[in-house]
């Protein structure tokens, strides 16, 4: 090369190195929208332990696990799907409908509890690839379609049941739900394996670094040769399973397939955590451990103001509260160290 | 610069003073003194980049000067301020229509302001709203049936919404109507329209700043001729001086080298091959291409420059034709086909259809490639990062390292990053579509050494770009291109500004379909 005429600015190398190995650390947690969750989430858990010593007693801890199982496997399915550029409001309403479509499949049709799961999942399935295909071939905005399946799902989960709750389902559910491993909730245990395994797939796979890709510049994607549509196709499937793996674990820890399940703003927890944890809503952006430790966080508060004996009259403004500050914070902090997105 | 013979006894409409206008370290736009006068249309020639855009833009306050004065009609312009320069009357007809496409085409028309004539204080009176769009629009020509006021504007076809940005303008009662290139996206009838209001309104007196892109056109309705290049001003033309090979010289100015490319084509391998190659608005179009062939395209705005590169890397499709690859038939559904086959498109718009920009750029180089670095679908973050590092090594990006975002970059290293990706998927055929805009003037230079090396290593390049400069300095050929076919090509001893000037304006000898 010729003309060395726009040289960048050449980095400020090994003299500022040696100073800063500590406050160069500090920087980069700083600068990383997951540290922050992380240190809010241990700084909670202490503050809260302190002042209310039932909270980190091991039944309570044990309740936490099974509760951030729900919104923590929601959280990451909604999350890839929002890393796609894209947004599932269905993942509550579908939780709900698949709780209720795995018992009326156990109790009414007498499948047994596995095949009842499978099938149950494999209907998720296909209601994601419905997603995925309307969005894809047909343009259909991402929200709407998936307002239309949490509108149904809520509607079917009340016309298949009239209302009335699915009783005497295998106890296969609720063992599922009530099982340890040590002292450790099973559902808590599938989270860490599901969390660990989407941190793989989407950190570690060619086909996870193309769906961030496909979040981050659609356009610049399908003119490098990735395949968009499959990958948003597969983020939508991916999202819809996680929810039926939820609406399983749900029946089995009520023991009862409850049909208002899914109107209870699952979809609203999930999409606070994911933004929370650093995901971006315009896609492209955000990691699995923020997305985990956004969940935890909420967790934590929730189950937290309960074990302050705060008024259930107070809780919702308290976590309004918090969404609010956890997104202003995240703002101050990209301002600061650059990142000027989100 | 020349001036007319004639003394100027004429009334003045607008009067510019020493006007600057530099972005960067680029000198825009530089005009010490220019007058336009009441009861002309004046029209305006120059290339792409010559100021045309700027000149407007201070006139009609959209563009802040650097320094300058400029009047209106003898009371000085608020400089920078659209609000002050609508006041003075100045309306301006711009390229891209500021119509809101939900609309109807009567909220539109009266869209910021109410009905001269309504009864109505507060609410909204669509009777009157009609009723003077209507109005409107039969002033500029176009009745009510070929153009329904309660039609939504996103439903009208261009030509149309046009016409209606023409309209809006004339409502406006302008002493100074600008127009830019306002036939580009018009019929031949409509164009007859324009060029007809534009006269009409310089018989009642007002005055009319008229860009073109035709020459043919801007000489039939103008009675004076600027020619803008570089920014200044350097020919101010009487009718009959402005002939079309006198413009076109104007506009061009001096040769600049060419054959900067030292890649030889081998003439025995053609690489890439199209015959009636159709799809929307293009061809059918004939194209070979040899291995080691830098091969250029070149065309007005609209010509179907873009489009036969996009179309070749299968981003859009095909209707009709046959294309050949390397020997092999290529028909491409999409653009991973067209990767797939060995097709790397560097795209015209970096921003929005290269770059992941807040994305670090080890992740920006590895993006195409990421398939190839995998081992049954796992990648492991050393293995990209050696990847990039390699990568950008090999264009020689400078950065401070590869996790930064490539938004940080200059626009020359953005750009080095888009070719270190191509680069490694190792293609057979390089597609370019303006390789260098948003480059500063050094790193172009370089971006031609990669284009060159690219062809070096027997790739076939195909570049299409609107700087006539770039294609004679490293292209072998060149073909150029009018309403979607190629009406030249052009060996790279015998091009000049001059020919492809004259075969993309459209005024030589068409003939369609010629071969390349």
């Amino acid at each position: 090369m010729t003309a060395q005429t726009t040289l960048e600015p050449s980095p400020p190398r090994a003299a500022s190195r040696a100073k800063s190995t500590v406050t160069g650390l500090l920087r980069t947690l700083a600068s990383s929208p997951e540290a922050g969750v992380v240190t809010a989430c241990v700084l909670v858990f202490v503050c809260i332990g302190l002042a209310a010593p039932n909270y980190t007693h091991v039944g309570n801890l044990q309740v936490m696990g099974r509760d951030l199982a729900q919104i923590g496997i929601l959280a990451i399915g909604e999350s890839v799907v929002i890393l796609t550029g894209g947004i599932d409001l269905s993942v509550g309403g579908l939780a709900g409908l698949a709780g209720i479509i795995a018992a009326w499949l156990n109790v009414h049709e007498k499948l047994s509890a596995p095949v009842s799961i499978v099938l149950t999942l494999l209907i998720c399935a296909a209601v994601g690839l419905w997603h995925g295909t309307m969005v894809t071939r047909l343009g259909v905005p991402p929200f709407i379609i998936t307002l239309v399946t949490f509108t149904i799902s809520q509607g079917l989960a009340l016309a298949i049941t009239t209302g009335t709750p699915i009783n005497d389902i295998s106890p296969l559910f609720s063992r599922i739900s009530s099982f340890h491993v040590g002292d450790v909730p099973l559902p808590a245990v599938i989270f860490v394996a599901i969390a660990i395994v989407a941190w793989f797939v989407l950190e570690r796979t060619y086909i996870g670094r193309q769906v961030y890709a496909v979040g981050g510049n659609a356009e610049a994607s399908r003119l490098a040769g990735i395949p968009v549509a499959r990958r948003k196709t597969g983020a939508y499937v991916a999202s819809a399973m996680l929810a039926g793996i939820v609406g399983i674990l749900i029946i089995g820890r009520m023991n009862v397939a409850d049909p208002s399940i899914g109107s209870s703003g699952f979809e609203l927890t999930a999409i606070a955590a994911a933004v929370i944890g650093g995901v971006a809503l315009t896609g492209g952006e955000g990691r699995i451990l923020g997305i985990a430790a956004g969940a935890i966080l909420l967790e934590l508060i929730t189950n937290g103001l309960l074990a302050l004996r705060v008024s259930p009259y107070d809780q919702q403004v308290v976590q309004g509260g918090v969404l609010g500050v956890a997104v202003l914070a995240d703002r101050l902090r990209a301002r600061r160290f650059g990142a000027q997105r989100r | 610069m020349t001036t007319p013979d004639e003394p100027h006894s004429r009334a003045v409409s607008a009067r510019l003073w020493g006007v600057q206008k530099s972005y960067g370290s680029v000198r825009v736009l530089d005009i010490p003194e220019l007058e336009i006068y009441a009861g002309e249309v004046t029209g305006v020639v120059g290339e792409n980049g010559a100021g045309k855009s700027t000149l407007i833009g201070t006139l009609s306050g959209s563009v802040y000067p650097d320094s300058g004065e400029i009047e209106i009609g003898g009371v000085p312009l608020a400089v920078g301020s659209t609000g002050s320069a609508a006041n003075r009357g100045v309306a301006l007809v711009s390229q891209e229509f500021p119509l809101v496409g939900q609309l109807s085409v009567a909220e539109n028309m009266l869209l910021g302001r109410r009905p001269r004539v309504s009864k109505r204080r507060v609410l909204v009176d669509n009777r009157a709203q009609r009723a003077e769009a209507t109005a409107m629009l039969e002033e500029v020509g176009l009745s009510p049936k070929q153009v329904p006021v309660n039609r939504q504007v996103r439903t009208l076809p261009v030509p149309t919404r046009q016409m209606l940005e023409i309209a809006k303008a004339w409502g406006r009662e302008p002493s100074l109507l600008i127009l830019d290139e306002p036939t580009s996206s018009l019929g031949p009838v409509e164009a007859q329209m324009v060029l007809g209001l534009a006269r009409t309104l310089a018989d009642r007196g007002g005055a009319v700043l008229f860009i073109g892109h035709r020459l043919d056109e801007v000489r039939a309705v103008s009675d004076r001729v600027l020619v803008l290049r570089n920014g200044r001003l350097v020919a101010d033309l009487q009718p009959a001086q402005a002939t079309e090979e006198r413009l076109i010289r104007e506009m061009v100015g001096t040769e600049l080298g060419r054959g900067g490319a030292k890649a030889t084509p081998d003439q025995a391998r053609v690489l890439f091959k199209a015959e009636g190659l159709t799809a929307d608005s293009l061809g059918p179009v004939d194209l070979e291409l040899r291995a080691g062939e830098i091969l250029g395209v070149a065309g007005l705005m609209g010509s179907g420059r873009s489009r036969l590169i996009h179309t070749v890397a299968g981003a859009q499709p095909a209707t009709g034709g046959s294309m050949e690859l390397a020997g092999r038939s290529y028909w491409p559904r999409g653009p991973a086909d067209g990767t797939a086959a060995g097709i790397a498109l560097i795209p015209e718009d970096r921003k929005q259809q290269a770059l992941i920009l807040f994305a670090p750029i080890h992740s920006n180089v590895t993006v195409s490639i990421l398939r190839n670095l995998s081992s049954k679908g796992i990648l492991t973050p050393k293995r990209e990062r050696n990847a990039a590092k390699k990568i950008t090594a090999d264009v020689k990006v400078r950065m401070q390292s590869i996790d930064q975002p490539v938004g940080s970059l200059s626009g020359g290293n953005q750009q080095r990053v888009v070719f270190g990706r191509a680069f490694a998927t190792q293609p057979k055929l390089l597609l370019l579509d303006e390789p260098t805009r948003g480059v500063d003037v050094g790193a172009k230079a370089e971006i031609y050494e990669l284009i060159d090396r690219a062809a070096q290593q027997g790739m076939g390049v195909l570049v299409a770009s609107s700087e006539l400069e770039e294609l004679l300095w490293m292209c072998h050929r060149i073909v150029v291109m009018n309403h979607g076919l190629i009406v030249d090509v052009i060996d790279r001893e015998d091009a000049s500004k001059e020919r492809i000037m004259t075969a993309a304006a459209g005024s030589g000898p068409r003939a369609p379909g010629a071969q390349a």
